[in-house]
């Protein structure tokens, strides 16, 4: 577990440091992208499809809606996690 | 001189610590979320401060996190979540215009600390950047550890409030959802997307993660 976690330290600190040192030319470009909406997915919905699949749909909803009133990721990311709390609460999740 | 030089270096310093607020506000409840998470997760609270002592990199520890709960190995999932970095890559060549990097200003280089350093770098004189940087970074890195902390020590007292483990549990689909807005109308991405989430429901999560890894490398170079 140590050796991953400093696998993932020391390479989060390389990629970060040498582009902006030396210049590289990174042909790369859309695998962050990609897995980062390939994360949004696995991380919002699991099987089977339920209810919570709805909860998780309308609370994402909620979070973009946060993000467009507010402008804060912070503020954004705590009214989801209330109203998928509320919705769980409502719906027996 | 030097008394000087070290004055202006002190209060740049200052400066970037002040603007960081708005970011370790965003840091402090997606940094409790994944205490929380990596301690349900089977690691140690130890382990999830280390993660977030060493790594500081939001998206890639709940991924690293989430990937350790379904089962991977570490250096997998430590494979997959540094793919997820890849994108921190670039960060560095936006800011070089205004900021040769050094060790410290990098480490704290986050998607948020690179979105207000790009904001605010061209308007500072040139001495005040790297003071400034490293002040913003190591705001949100305090915001960040502290939160971490607070998730991992308490997650037993948290985890026993059923709703607000529910809310937490949201918290990770919620920060990916932000991070992923900019990019759901490219093809690529949500192709990377739609394996990923076939994959997932099949019950293959982390293969998921590197086909849609796999299709970012490949549909980037044409």
């Amino acid at each position: 577990m140590i050796a991953a976690i400093a696998l993932l330290a020391l390479g989060t600190f390389l990629l970060r440091l040498l582009p902006w040192r030396g210049g590289a030319a990174l042909p790369a470009r859309q695998a962050g992208p990609a897995l980062v909406v390939a994360l949004l997915a696995v991380a919002t919905v699991s099987p089977p499809a339920g209810i919570s699949w709805l909860i998780a749909a309308l609370s994402l909803g909620g979070v973009y809606l946060a993000m467009r009133a507010f402008g804060n990721p912070g503020v954004a990311v705590l009214c989801g996690m209330g109203l998928y709390a509320l919705l769980a609460a409502l719906l027996g999740v | 001189m030097n008394a000087h030089a070290n004055t202006a270096g002190r209060a740049a310093w200052l400066a970037g610590l002040a603007a960081a607020w708005p970011v370790a506000l965003g840091y402090l409840p997606v940094a409790v979320a994944f205490g929380a998470l990596g301690v349900a997760s089977g690691l140690s609270p130890w382990l999830v401060q280390l993660i977030s002592l060493t790594v500081f990199a939001g998206a890639s520890q709940f991924a690293f996190a989430g990937l350790i709960a379904q089962g991977t190995s570490p250096l997998l999932a430590a494979a997959v979540a540094l793919a997820l970095n890849v994108r921190h890559a670039f960060y560095g060549p936006a800011l070089r215009p205004y900021l040769r990097g050094g060790p410290l200003a990098a480490f704290v280089l986050t998607d948020e600390v690179f979105a207000v350093a790009l904001q605010t770098l061209p308007k500072l004189p040139q001495r005040a950047r790297s003071g400034y940087l490293v002040g913003l970074g190591l705001g949100a890195y305090a915001a960040w550890n502290t939160g971490t902390a607070l998730g991992a020590f308490s997650a037993e007292g948290l985890a026993a409030l059923p709703y607000v483990s529910k809310g937490l549990s949201f918290a990770l689909p919620a920060l990916f959802l932000l991070l992923a807005l900019p990019y759901l109308s490219r093809p690529i991405p949500l192709a990377a997307g739609t394996a990923a989430l076939a994959l997932h429901l099949a019950g293959h999560t982390a293969w998921g993660l590197l086909a849609a890894g796999l299709i970012g490398l490949i549909g980037g170079r044409r």
